[in-house]
């Protein structure tokens, strides 16, 4: 006699596991700071190279103004001037990325207790 | 109304059961309307610019996760606009990378709102993807309608300069960079939109969110008149010569199209509100149940009748002469098969309430007809 309830619990956990059960379970396999550090490691490179991008065409932007003052240009200061713009866009950038990659890995872990509750209930009921 | 319904399950019956199939079938035709739109409005690549071409790109995109589209798309943009001027091909390059790498490789989901938002743009029917996105999305996904703006704003002021642009000295790069990246900083129309798109978006987002009744129809609503009201105060405010008939005729077919994408996904008869209260060890719950609005296409019974009980039932039922000749040729035909089946068909729609009933019933009566 096939039992319905048993049959209904069981289709929804293989369901999970082929579906978004399979990419919660890899993220669920990392520890939480290395999960968060992969995700920042990535967009620190991104970050570098977007900023680095805009910089290049803002060089050939302002490439008449650059080359008029460029015996009268501090470079020390345009330096410091450009870096703190950078650490200022990287740590927003960061600090965004950081928030959505510890969203993500709580939402995996509480998505996957749900699925080994299911699993103790599938053993325990059935 | 009850055929839209009978007709949204119909098509939802039909998706579930061939998805696999159409998932693909619906990414080439996005992809094909979308390079197409990509070629007439800045088509200055003769070798892109055919349809054989757009065709077999389309087809590569329809086995490829979305965000192949938005790659292809942007392949066949940067060529274009290689093909027009290198200066132009490097700043979209460069606005298109920083799009990718800083936005669409944390967020995936919402390449197709980046996507859509140019070709409705180009289409000149941008005015829906706020309310659309309000509906779907969440508070976040203005980002992504902020990029598709800026990428339709771009495309559509290379196309309008294009003259200009070849108009220009051959070694003149710094010149053609600082006309194409003036011409996007300076372009008060794409803040403006940004802007108003945000604001809107927000406001159906929280709308239709809310626990009240009727909440997406009032988000639709609200969010189109929002929107109307914003693009005319921008209008008149930093003079943006904007068609005050398109404003309109946009909000409408917002207001519409939101309306329509709601008896899709959040149709509900509030007329049947249940508010149930129970409680536990630890809380007490109020909750207010809305059942979801639900009709089935057909309902087909079968009734399989024993031949003698046919017989039984029709002479006590059917008197005269020309109905007894009728019964005669029916009983004859079902006694080879020695049983006859009965078909019932219901046209029409049943209301909600039995739906869940019905629904089986008729699955099963279809199964048992097709065998």
């Amino acid at each position: 006699m096939i039992d319905e309830n048993k049959v209904i619990l069981m289709t929804k956990l293989a369901a999970y596991e082929q579906g978004e059960g399979k990419k919660y379970t890899s993220i669920a396999g990392y520890f939480r700071t290395d999960y968060v550090s992969s995700y920042l490691l990535g967009s620190i490179i991104a970050g570098t190279l977007a900023f680095a991008a805009v910089v290049g065409v803002y060089i050939f932007y302002s490439f008449e103004t650059i080359m008029e003052n460029v015996y009268e240009t501090d470079f020390m200061a345009l330096g410091k001037k450009v870096g703190t713009y950078y650490l200022v866009f990287m740590g927003i950038y960061l600090l965004l990325t950081y928030i959505l990659a510890l969203y993500r890995y709580s939402k995996a872990k509480s998505s996957l207790k749900t699925y080994y509750n299911n699993l103790k209930k599938l053993e325990k009921n059935f | 109304m009850s055929g839209f319904i009978i007709t949204r399950e119909l098509i939802k019956r039909i998706y579930t059961k061939y998805d696999a199939y159409i998932n693909p079938l619906l990414k080439f035709i996005f992809a094909l309307i979308i390079l197409s739109v990509v070629n007439s409005k800045i088509g200055y690549m003769d070798r892109l610019d055919n349809i054989a071409i757009v065709l077999i790109a389309a087809l590569l995109c329809s086995f490829m996760p979305t965000q192949v589209i938005a790659l292809m798309t942007g392949v066949f943009m940067i060529l274009h606009m290689y093909a027009l001027a290198l200066e132009c091909a490097l700043v979209f390059g460069v606005l298109f990378f920083l799009m990718f790498i800083l936005y669409v490789r944390l967020v995936p989901k919402e390449t197709m709102v980046v996507l859509i938002t140019p070709v409705l743009y180009l289409l000149k029917i941008p005015y829906v993807m706020p309310v659309a996105v309000g509906l779907f999305g969440g508070p976040m996904s203005f980002v992504s309608l902020a990029f598709g703006v800026v990428l339709a704003c771009f495309i559509e002021y290379v196309h309008n300069n294009a003259t200009t642009l070849t108009s220009m000295e051959d070694g003149n790069i710094v010149g053609r960079i600082t006309f194409v990246v003036d011409g996007l900083l300076g372009n008060r129309a794409m803040l403006a939109m940004i802007i108003v798109f945000s604001i809107v978006l927000l406001l159906v987002y929280v709308l239709r969110r809310r626990a009240i009744d009727y909440s997406w129809t009032l988000a639709v609503i609200a969010g189109s008149i929002a929107e109307l009201v914003l693009f005319l105060i921008c209008d008149i405010a930093l003079n943006l010569n904007y068609s005050l008939g398109g404003i309109i005729f946009g909000s409408i077919l917002a207001a519409g199209v939101g309306l329509f994408l709601q008896l899709f996904s959040f149709h509900l008869d509030y007329k049947r509100v249940e508010n149930v209260q129970f409680e536990d060890d630890d809380y007490y719950y109020y909750v207010r149940a809305v059942p979801k609005v639900k009709m089935s296409a057909t309902d087909r019974k079968v009734k399989k009748v024993q031949p003698s009980q046919s017989r039984q039932a029709s002479r006590s039922t059917h008197s005269s002469q020309a109905d007894r000749a009728v019964r005669h040729s029916e009983t004859r035909s079902t006694a080879s098969t020695a049983r006859s089946i009965k078909t019932e068909q219901n046209a029409g729609a049943t209301p909600a309430k039995d739906s869940q009933r019905t629904v089986h019933t008729a699955n099963g009566a279809s199964r048992t007809i097709n065998r």
